[in-house]
């Protein structure tokens, strides 16, 4: 600063949570303040979150006290939709060129009744720019079985979970390249598909082994002594929950309740149920599944 | 003669008996029937689960009503030559009553069956679920036609309402009232919904029943879709449970077939039709709210109520859920009258409750019993008691969300009402026995570590809350306890129910509210004195070789996992407390003639005796 007089104005490109913020202090210690944002809307990526790291407080509730200050304040004044194409000068003098876009709807009359949106042919177009998704390659055989399983469920109202199961119960797992293209297929976003598939227990994102080893840590079975059964299946596979054998053949997992409490402890090597395990008996089931 | 009698042999395909292959049983069956050409009079058949599953393979030979238990492919010969050719049953194969070790050959003379009062599950064991023919001939489908033809649907809910028949699936609400709500709710079309999500581990009674007897469901669910006004219903399985969803496809079909299902259901001009929806493993999808959220295709995440799902379900329609029971149920209600119904039971709690028996108690399995019965009489009249000669300590009803209930209270009659007094819940009939060497931290501690990853993280008190009283209970159990804990978690406790979301969070703390009602003592012990009198937390106990005792017969030596144990021929054998892990390997394999290894607690692990001192003298 050149002088401690708080003369002239002050430019804020972006306007995001930190560009807002900015506008907002810079305004109340007495500047004035252009807020460039290049979207329509001022807010950027943060309306986009649901909630946000550390403190898991609600995105919208951060966001939009800030977009309500922005959009009162006496000394703020918003350049929506508009880009900086060039600046001249040095600290103090600052001369800056902005090209606004054509919006065709006037803001001054503009309420945000949302009517024009409802009525308007084109269905869903967000703002955002495209990421320029590289969208993995699938294989011509995977591709087929992909839309074999599309084909059967794409008539129901909500298909993605019957899809996912499917395609899990195929491939053993769900393939990143496969989650693509369903996403593409179902028009749902990948982020919604990753959401489901990471909430059930049922789905993998990881390669699973040829044989799923399921040990039941359900009430009955734990209190005969699953515990140690399912101690006895790491030792002996030397993996931990969750992992899968180095030759790919096993793959450990923990389910609540197979349903067989009666016979407990139960555990299940594909669909296949054992009933009344011990820990001693672990060795004679996994030599049913060694291929030699 | 016997021989030329019509005769059914039915082969229990339940979820038990075919992981002790009784697939293979049943096709050496059929075709022993064929060699010994008794085809024409002797039909086999597969049904679902009779209940009693410890004594599987289970075979029944209907009409009489005999049953065979621990059935081997290899006994297909005996059964059919010697009972259906000569009429001689086969002894070897009936139950043995474990006192008297009596046989018994039938059925009905069995205690576990006798002492119980089978309505919704009068069918398993005795049709064939993938028949209809055999639910219809049992008397099936009636109620539909009654409730169809002669009935308006007010009168269905009356019904329904007077029979005071309350949701089976936790929480209890009456039926009648539910089903009106979702009646008067404005909103086209209505949903019905059959929770058989059966998320509690160790509760596998729907699971029975839809395997058993599917179309007793389906029958039920047409029925209140009537009176509700639905004409779309699903039913919501488990992930693990593929035989079930079998079972149902092909019920469902033959269903329709019949004209049961579809447009115009028995002319009545009434359509309805369902579909099934297949769970993806998530505890929290069976809560009311998320289910619906799972059929929409989105996470199962709980949602606030109000709206109840009667007013906003499925697609934001009147969505009315009923558990497997309660709608198995309904078609009794109808076909008996609410009458019937409600003089069975107690004052608030009517007909009968399916428990599904467990744990550490000699006849595991299905069992259904008025209510209003006491825990003794499931645990030892119908269950057999405990084996191995050990005390009733405990039992855990309502799986996760339910509470542990001591043995000095197992007289209690059990229903809504009391269950629910003594801290605990009904829940959908999860019914776990403990001995005394079961912990109750350990065990409380197993309940949170269940609900702490089942927890949908949607709220706070439920997400960190949990996990905050399971780190203290962990800590108790390895001996790191402090003064103060207990009173810390039950402080916890109260305000995890008052503030969680659903109800998940909200009786996520009864397992370690009741066990510490009623067993303080074991925490203190745990905390004070680093002691588990149940000698069952790792932590707490050290495995010993009494040198009195030991005869050095190498058993545990070479099975030790670690190699932890010294000692050699004619050497007493010596457990290195460093090395040792307390797998508790050495004690399972100690002959109990010796029973050298002992398990200590709480107190120093005495000295072994010096190396010169380690000889084992024998008599020879
Ligand atoms: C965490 C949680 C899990 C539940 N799981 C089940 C379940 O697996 N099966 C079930 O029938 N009800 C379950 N319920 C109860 C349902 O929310 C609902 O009350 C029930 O399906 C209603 O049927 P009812 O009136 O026949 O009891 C669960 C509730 C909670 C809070
Ligand atoms: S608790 Fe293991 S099968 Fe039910």
């Amino acid at each position: 600063m050149v002088s401690e007089r708080k003369v002239g104005s002050v430019l804020v490109v972006g306007g995001g949570i930190a560009g807002m913020q900015s506008a907002i202090d810079l305004a109340e210690s007495g500047f004035k303040v252009y807020i460039v944002e290049k979207s329509p809307s001022i807010g950027g990526h943060m309306a986009q979150l649901d909630k946000t790291f550390p403190t898991n407080d609600c995105a919208m509730c951060t966001l939009a006290p800030r977009m309500v200050d922005v959009g009162r304040h006496i000394n703020i004044e918003r350049l929506t939709y508009s880009e900086v194409v060039a600046a001249h000068g040095e600290p103090g003098r600052f001369e800056v060129t902005i090209r606004k876009k054509a919006r065709s709807v006037d803001p001054e009359k503009c309420t945000g009744c949302g009517e024009c949106t409802l009525h308007c042919p084109v269905r869903y177009e967000a703002y955002y720019p495209s990421l320029d998704v590289v969208e993995p390659e699938l294989m011509h055989e995977d591709w087929e079985k992909v839309n074999t399983i599309l084909n059967r469920y794409l008539h129901r109202r909500a298909p993605l979970i019957p899809v996912l199961q499917a395609i899990n119960a195929e491939f053993n797992y769900l393939p990143e390249n496969i989650l693509y293209y369903v996403s593409r297929r179902l028009d749902i976003p990948l982020a919604h598909i990753l959401r489901v598939a990471t909430f059930y227990a049922l789905f993998s994102l990881k390669p699973r082994g040829k044989h799923v080893i399921s040990v039941c840590q359900g009430t009955s079975c734990f209190v005969r002594g699953a515990d140690r059964v399912l101690e006895r299946f790491q030792e002996v596979l030397g993996i931990g929950v969750g992992e899968v054998t180095q030759d790919k053949e096993f793959s450990l997992e923990v389910v609540r309740c197979l349903g067989c409490c009666a016979l407990a402890p139960a555990i299940k090597v594909g669909e296949q149920v054992y009933a009344g395990v011990q820990s001693k008996g672990v060795e004679e089931i996994l030599k049913g599944y060694t291929s030699r | 003669m016997i021989a030329n009698d019509p005769h059914t042999i039915f082969v229990c395909q339940g979820t038990g008996c075919v992981s002790l292959r009784s697939s293979a049983i049943q096709k050496a069956l059929e075709q022993e029937v064929e060699t010994a050409g008794l085809a024409g009079s002797v039909q086999v058949k597969l049904c679902g689960c009779h209940g009693f599953c410890e004594q599987g393979p289970l075979v029944a030979i209907e009409p009489e009503g005999f049953l065979y238990t621990h059935v081997k492919a290899e006994d297909a010969p005996q059964i059919v030559r010697e009972h259906l050719r000569d009429g001689r049953p086969v002894e070897r194969l009936f139950y043995r009553d474990p006192l008297t070790r009596s046989a018994v050959p039938y059925y009905h003379d069995i205690p576990f069956y006798k002492k119980q009062m089978r309505l919704i599950m009068r069918n398993c064991g005795h049709i064939d679920p993938e028949r209809i023919d055999d639910y219809i001939d049992a008397g099936g489908y009636e109620a539909l036609r009654k409730a169809l033809l002669e009935m308006t649907r007010d009168e269905v809910i009356e019904e329904v309402s007077r029979s005071g028949l309350r949701g089976r699936g936790g929480a209890g609400f009456p039926t009648g009232r539910k089903w009106a709500a979702c009646r008067r709710a404005p909103g086209e079309p209505k949903y019905v919904i059959c929770n058989a999500d059966e998320g509690d581990p160790g509760a596998y009674m729907d699971r029975s029943i839809l395997e058993a007897d599917p179309h007793s469901i389906i029958e039920g669910m047409v029925i209140g879709a009537y009176a509700i006004g639905a004409s779309y219903g699903f039913i919501f399985v488990r992930a693990e449970y593929p035989l079930a969803v079998d079972r149902l496809r092909i019920a469902l079909r033959q269903a329709e077939e019949r004209g049961f299902l579809g447009d115009n259901i028995l002319n009545s001009g009434f359509g309805f039709s369902i579909d099934i929806d297949r769970g993806s493993g998530a505890f929290v999808s069976g809560e009311a709210t998320a289910l619906v959220a799972s059929i929409e295709g989105w996470s199962g995440e709980p949602r606030p109520r109000p709206p109840r799902t009667a007013e906003a379900g499925v697609w934001g329609k009147p969505t009315n859920i009923n558990n497997v029971k309660t709608w198995a149920k309904v078609p009794l209600i109808i076909e008996r009258g609410a009458e019937w119904f409600a003089s069975i039971g107690t004052e608030h709690s009517k007909g009968t409750m399916v428990f599904s028996l467990s744990g550490k108690v000699r006849n595991t399995g299905p069992v259904e019993v008025p209510m209003g019965t006491s825990l003794r009489s499931l645990i030892f009249d119908i269950g057999g008691g405990i084996p191995g000669g050990k005390a009733l300590k405990a039992v855990q009803t309502g799986g996760p969300s339910g509470g542990c209930i001591p043995a000095e209270l197992a007289d209690v009659p059990v229903d809504y009402e009391r269950l629910t007094e003594l801290g605990s819940i009904m829940g959908s009939g999860g019914l776990v026995v403990m001995d005394e060497d079961t912990c109750m931290v350990d065990v409380a501690k197993y309940f949170l570590s269940f609900t702490m990853q089942e927890s949908c993280g949607k709220c706070v008190p439920c997400r960190e809350g949990i996990r905050r009283m399971h780190e203290i209970l962990v800590d108790i159990t390895e001996g790191r306890g402090q003064e103060g804990d207990i009173e810390l978690l039950e402080q916890m406790g109260e305000t995890i129910i008052d503030a969680s979301l659903c109800g998940l969070g909200g009786s996520a703390p009864n397992p370690v509210l009741t066990t510490i009602r009623y067993f303080a003592d074991e925490y203190r012990a745990h905390i004070l004195e680093k002691r588990c009198p149940a000698l069952a937390c790792k932590s707490l106990v050290s495995y010993y070789i009494e040198p009195s005792k030991c005869q050095a017969c190498q058993i545990c030596l070479r099975s030790c996992p670690v190699k932890a144990i010294g000692g050699g021929k004619d050497q007493v054998h010596v457990i290195d407390q460093a090395a040792c892990t307390r797998c508790g390997t050495c004690f399972e394999v100690c002959p109990p003639r010796f029973g050298a290894v002992t398990r200590l607690s709480g107190m120093p692990v005495p000295v072994a005796p010096p190396l010169e001192e380690r000889l084992v003298a024998r008599a020879r």
